[in-house]
This record gives structure tokens, sequence and C-alpha cells, in this order.
């Protein structure tokens, strides 16, 4: 009867996380949009973009290496990680904790070579301006922080199954799901050295913002050229702490591809993505964590500490299962954004200048691969995004960039 | 078997009040003459280096007048920081109560002479940090950082004009500076291919005074898992960020204290047990980074662990010790800065013998339990838990 009402409630939790996802997927792009087939060469000088495919083909094969070292790293630390019990005196809860800040040392330490060649890469492609040594020891001093994470993490995964056993993945989603709304407003308030706009850019901004009917969100430049030549700019925030940031390297770009960026970004703020994104969080949370939860039983569950290298291989496994529908996402709100962008500038062909720039002087390759772009790509490749500037063109008639 | 140069203490605390207020125009002749000999030890440095390279040890005529360099300069440097009580001989001639003995010339690897100065640094910043301190300089900056010996010297001038009498702990610590300063300049300048022990034994402190506080930490063995040293940092980092968040509650339970201490005379009980499991975790989470510890710490400071502090249940307090309490930790709060710098430089190099190696070194682990029971003794009479004073010296139980 229990095991019946327990499937019959995952049964419902899973019905809600299906209607939660179809109406999140809700978008402004006109769902009879159809992209036109575009021909790289016809809108990318050859040796830019052999440069490109090159400089990809590369990232992509040292990002799998990355992960089947760090999986290859988990399965070893799941047969003899429990050992390290013996070195801890902390209880079951901070045994729990140590056993999960050692692995994720383990594979930050396995991943560190893909890392470097990654940054030898970029240096060499004049991608990134940081140097070996911060890497290393920026990644070193770094994992203190990842280590707070890991604690709190497995302070609720572990505290909450203490307290409701098996179904502890439920309110476990939530609370990180709150976790990371949270960490979502405050992001805004520490990010530091963010500096105002000229007063043309300001204005630009206004407009933009206006028109795309988002009141009280500033824009911000941050001075990052020191560490790297490619452009780039976000939107944060949530509620009172929004903010839209551009790179001062996009700032040198032409006004009107400036003006497209802009309204990209306020784009993102005007259909709410930073909140949709953690509802996603958590329904991708909700799924995952029931998967821990079955996989873990067999060792006990989770609550206990000999469990945790488990834990780190179980819930590396799953993100990378669960990296497809993250990205799929991703890319969905960032097409979105881009709609509304070329709505409001209504200049598609700065809108494809913009990404043609973005390619160029990023080494991306404005057609991936497929199967990459589907497993790990966050926005639409640049192919996509001129694709979709000359659909908006044409539905709209406008000259076709 | 290598013998090692040793600190030797016959000194009785004993101290002239007239000598003690006049003690650095009284050192002042010395100083002249040390620094004239102290110069042209550094002149023939590589004259002597050279030559032992060459033969494979230091001839004895050289060994000889650098072992009185060596020998003077502790003399000088305990009589000025108060470290013993009548004007020393010149050149180390004779006896002093803080006296050093240096071995006799011995074979030592060409391979540890050639590298002698870069082998010794480690050492010399160490002996920095525990004796007269160090300067750092760039192009832009300059920082001078007292070493523990002057501080030492700062707070016993007050403590012996007061009193006549120099307190223990203040001349054990500064014997064992003066000690481990000896060990690294008869290293430095190839008496010895000893390397400088940091071990406070070593200085042959007497046992530790009975205290409320007390640190328990039996030998280990030494081992250490490289990747746990090299994660060391990080591991303690929720810990520091736990204690950072704990001390925030804790302020305002120590001035409830205060105020209960001030006027029951004692610290209640329930008080005395969220302050006492403050003061085990922050030390054996200090044992544990410094390496001192291989045992992970819990979050509590419930469990008891091999390295741990013990704390005696709830005692009277006399009324104006709690009144003043924070005026009166001063010197103490002084020179654990000074410790904290030392068992730094302890924590820094030892956490590279310690990836190297696999193992920690037994005197820089003893050097960083000093400095975990002195912590620990400091921040429990600052939260009330004991009236007693921290002890600052080394003790034979800091091992």
């Amino acid at each position: 009867m229990r095991r019946a009402l327990s499937i019959l409630g995952v049964l419902l939790l899973g019905a809600a996380v299906a209607w939660a996802a179809i109406a999140l997927w809700d978008t402004t792009v006109p769902g009879d949009l159809k992209l036109p087939a575009l021909d790289p060469a016809d809108h990318f000088e050859s040796g830019a973009l052999r440069e490109a495919e090159s400089y990809t083909r590369f990232s992509i094969v040292v990002f799998l290496l990355a992960q089947v070292a760090a999986i290859a790293v988990l399965f070893v630390y799941v047969r003899r990680g429990p050992g390290l019990m013996r070195k801890s005196a902390a209880g079951p809860l901070g045994t729990g904790f140590f056993l999960g800040m050692v692995g994720t040392g383990l594979v930050w330490m396995a991943q560190l070579p893909f890392e470097i060649a990654e940054l030898a890469w970029a240096r060499d492609h004049d991608i990134v301006r940081t140097n070996y040594l911060e890497l290393i020891l920026g990644g070193w001093l770094g994992l203190g922080g990842r280590f707070v994470g890991v604690c709190v993490t497995l302070a609720v995964a572990m505290g909450l199954a203490k307290l409701v056993r098996n179904a502890w993945w439920v309110p476990a989603a939530i609370a990180f799901a709150l976790v990371t709304l949270v960490l979502a407003f405050v992001a805004p308030l520490l990010l530091s050295g963010l500096e105002k706009p000229s007063p043309a850019l300001r204005q630009a901004a206004e407009r933009i913002a206006a028109k795309e009917g988002v009141h009280d969100v500033p824009l911000r430049v941050q001075p990052i050229r020191d560490l790297t030549p490619t452009p780039n700019a976000y939107a944060v925030g949530l509620g009172p702490t929004r903010k839209v940031v551009l790179w001062d390297t996009i700032t040198f770009f032409p006004p009107r591809e400036v003006r497209t960026a802009i309204a990209h970004e306020y784009g993102h703020q005007a259909r709410h993505h930073i909140l949709k994104e953690v509802i996603w969080y958590l329904l991708i949370a909700l799924p995952s964590g029931l998967v821990l939860a079955l996989v873990l039983r067999r060792r006990g569950g989770i609550a206990r500490p000999e469990a945790i290298p488990l834990a780190l291989l179980v819930f590396t496994l799953v993100s990378l299962a669960a990296l497809p529908v993250r990205s799929a996402v991703s890319r969905h709100y960032e097409a979105e954004a881009d709609w509304e962008a070329l709505q409001v500038t209504r200049n598609p062909g700065a809108f494809a200048a913009l990404f043609r720039d973005f390619a160029r002087v990023g080494a991306d390759d404005p057609d991936p691969p497929g199967w990459f772009h589907w497993l790990a790509d966050d926005h639409p490749s640049a192919l996509e995004r001129i694709a979709m500037a000359r659909a908006w063109a044409e539905r709209n008639g406008k000259v076709v960039p | 078997m290598v013998q090692g140069v040793r600190i030797v203490v016959s000194d009785d605390l004993e101290r002239s009040r007239l000598t003690v207020f006049f003690r650095l125009l009284l050192a002042l002749p010395h100083l002249i003459v040390l620094g004239l000999v102290a110069g042209a030890a550094m002149i023939l440095a590589p004259v002597a280096w050279l030559v032992a390279l060459i033969l494979g040890r230091l001839p004895e005529g050289l060994h000889d007048f650098y072992a009185r360099v060596v020998v003077y300069g502790v003399h000088v440097y305990a009589y000025l920081y108060l470290g013993a009580n009548p004007w020393p001989p010149f050149m180390g001639e004779g006896t002093y109560p803080v006296d050093v003995t240096i071995p006799p010339p011995e074979r030592q690897s060409r391979w540890s002479i050639g590298f002698r100065l870069l082998l010794a640094l480690p050492a010399l910043l160490l002996s920095g940090a525990l004796g007269a301190g160090s300067f750092t300089t760039s192009l832009s900056f300059y920082a001078v950082g007292l070493g523990a010996a002057p501080i030492v010297a700062f707070l016993a001038w007050f403590a012996c004009l007061a009193r006549g009498r120099m307190p223990r702990g203040l001349r054990d610590l500064l014997a064992y500076a003066l000690g481990y300063g000896a060990q690294a300049a008869a290293y430095s300048l190839l008496l010895t291919p000893r390397y400088p022990d940091s071990h406070p034994a070593l200085a042959e402190p007497a046992p530790l005074p009975p205290h409320p506080i007390a640190l328990d930490a039996p030998e280990d063995d030494l081992r250490r898992m490289r990747l746990l040293v090299f994660l060391r940092l990080p591991l303690c980092t929720p810990h520091f960020v736990w204690l950072a968040l704990w001390s925030v509650v804790a302020v305002p339970v120590v001035v409830v204290g205060w105020l209960a201490a001030l006027i029951t005379g004692r610290l209640p009980a329930a008080l005395h047990r969220f302050l006492t499991a403050l003061v085990r975790t922050q030390a054996q989470v200090n044992a544990y980074f410094s390496l001192a510890s291989e045992l992970y710490p819990g979050f509590t400071g419930g469990r008891a662990l091999p390295v741990d502090v013990r704390v005696a249940p709830p005692e009277p307090q006399p009324r104006w010790t709690v009144l003043l309490r924070v005026i009166l930790a001063l010197p103490a709060l002084f020179l654990a800065g000074a410790v904290n710098g030392a068992q730094t430089f302890a924590m820094f190099f030892g956490w590279f013998v310690a990836l190297f190696l696999g193992r920690m070194p037994a005197g820089f682990r003893a050097l960083q339990l000093y400095a975990v029971r002195y912590q620990a003794q400091l921040v429990g009479y600052l939260v009330l838990l004991t009236a007693r004073y921290p002890f600052s010296g080394p003790g034979r139980q800091d091992r």
C-alpha cells in the first residue's frame, strides 16, 4: 500500500513537472518560424571559419576527455573513498562532508590537465590572457568555495534524509532551488568593478528597455579586456537587483551592434528568463534527486557517509545526462531574447553582423557539430542566429542580411 | 652520530630592576662588538664556503671562530631581550645562564655544503619569525614584521621592572627562539650538517604549569596522506566559515557571560559549555589545518580527538580580572601575533615537506602544537573560561 502510494506520488509529481515544463517552454518566437538552411561559407571568411572549426574541435575533445577523466576518477573513488573514513573524526555528517570534498578535489585534479590544455589553446588563439599560475592557484584556492558549497549541499541532503528518509530528494530539490533563487538575487550585488556606461550608451539602453517594457534595470560596463579580448554581455539579478552588464570588449563594436546586444540582454529581463531558469533547475533537480535516491538506497541512503562517493558519481552522471535538457532550455531562451532584440531594434543587418563578429573574435565555430550542439551548447550557433535574422527580415519586409 | 646545536638554560629568573631599566643602553657595547664580528664573519663566509666545499668540512680555526660568533650572539641577545641577568662576557667566553653548545667540526656532504644557503632559507625565515623579525621590501612596499623575541622583551621589560623577576613562560619562549636561531645560524655557517629542529623540547623547558585549558597531543607517527595535505586549505575552508559564523554568535554570549561573571563571580555552566565547544573546535581545526593532526575534525567540538584541548569545569574568578579581562589579555594578544607568525612559517614549509615526503617533521608539528595550545589558552582566557593567564612558553608536553 505504502509502495503504491509512493509510486502514485512520484507519478503525480512527474505530471506536475511535465505541466510546468510545458508552461515554461512558452515563447514569443513564432511557432511557424522556419529558419532557412545556410551555408557557413556564404557568411564567414574561409580562413576564420577554418580557425573557428579547428578551435572548437579541440575544445570539444578536451571537454569530452575531461568528463571521461572525472567519471573514471569517481569510479575509482567509489571503491576506495570509503576507506578514507578512518581519516575523519567528524561524525557521520562531517565525514560525509569530508568524503564529498575529497571527491570534488580529486575531480578537479583529474580535470586540471585538460583545463591547462584548454587554456594553452585559448591563449594560442588569443581568446584569454590569464596565465597558468592563475589557473592552477586560482583553481586550488577556489576549491575552498566549492567545498563550502559541497558541505551545504550535503548538509541539506543528509539532514533531510535523516528526517524524511527516502523522500529526502523532494524537499532537497526545493531547498536547492530556493538557494539558487537567493543566489540569483544576490549575484549582481557581488559583482565588483562595474562601471557606469557613457551617456550615449545609457540613453540607448533606456530607450531599448522602455520598448521592451523593462523599468529600473540599469546598464553597467564590466572592465575585462585585460583578461580577454572576446566580447560578451549578460543579464543578472531578480527584481530590484536586476542588471544588464556589457563587457567593455563589446563597447568597441559598431554602435548598432552594441544596441543589438543590449536589446538581447533586456530581452532576457523582459521575458523573466533568470526566474524561469531557476524553476527549470527545480524541474531538473527533482528527477535527478529521485535517481540519486534510488541508486543510493543500496548503500543505505545518502545519510550514510560511505554512500557519498557513489553519490558524487551518480550526481556527475545524472548531471551529464541532464546536460542536453539544460542546454536546450538555455538555447530556447537565448533564441527568444534574439527575437526580442530583432523586434526592438528592427535591424537584422546589425544583428547578423554582431554574431559574425562574436564568432570571429571568439573563434566560435558558427556551425558546430550537431551532436555537440545538442549535447552542450547553451546558445544558438552564429549560423542559427543569422538564419533567424533572415527569417525575421523576410517576415517584416526588410533587407535580408 | 650527528650532534646538534643545543641551548642550555641555567637562568634563575631573578632580574635586577636597575639593569633591566637600562638594558638596551647596557647592551650597546656588546651589540657594537657583535656587529663587527658578525660583519667579519659575513666577509669570510664565501671563503669558508669554498674551503668547506673542497675539504668536505669546515677547518678547525674557522669552525672555532664561527662557533664563537654564534655563542656570543646568543649571549648578547639573551641579555638584550632579558632572557638572562648578568652582563655577558665578550666573544662568548665562559659560561652564561642562556648558553649554547656547538658540536666539533665534522664531515659534511658536499652537496649539502654547495646548496647550504638555499637549504637554510626556510630555517632562516622561521628563525626570523621567532627571533628579531623580518623585513620585506619590493619596489613600492616595505614591511617590518616583529618576531617573537622583541615582543617578549617588550612585555618582559614591564614585568621585570614590576616584579624583579622574569616570567618563566616568556623566558622559556625566548630561550626556544634563541636556540632555534642558533641552530639556523650554525647550519647556515656550516658549523653542523644537522638541519635546525624547531622542536620546543630541544630547549629543554620545564613541564608546563597546570592550566585549566590543557592540550592533549600524544605523539603520532607523523605520516600524512599527500592528497589530504594538498587539499588541506580547501578542506578547512568550511570550518573557517563555520567558525566565523559561530564566533559572531559567541560575541553576545560572551557579553552575557561577562555580566553574569561580574555578578556571580563565575561563568554560568551553560555558557561555559557553549564556549568550551567553540574553543575546542577552534583548536582541533587549527591542529588539522597546520598538519599537527591527520584526523579531520568535526564542527561542534563534541568528540574527543587525539589532538584536543581539555577545559576544566567553571571555576570562581576574581571579579576585577573579569572586569578588566580584555585589557589584561592585551599582552597575550600581542604575543599571540608573533606566535602566529612563526606558526604560519612552519605551516607553510611543513606543507611542502609533508607533500614531498608524506611526513610531517616532528619539530614543525611540535611548534604547531605549542601555538595551538597557546591560542586555545588565550581564547579561553578572553571568553572567561578561565581566570588563569595563558602560559606563553613552550613546554615538554608540546610535542
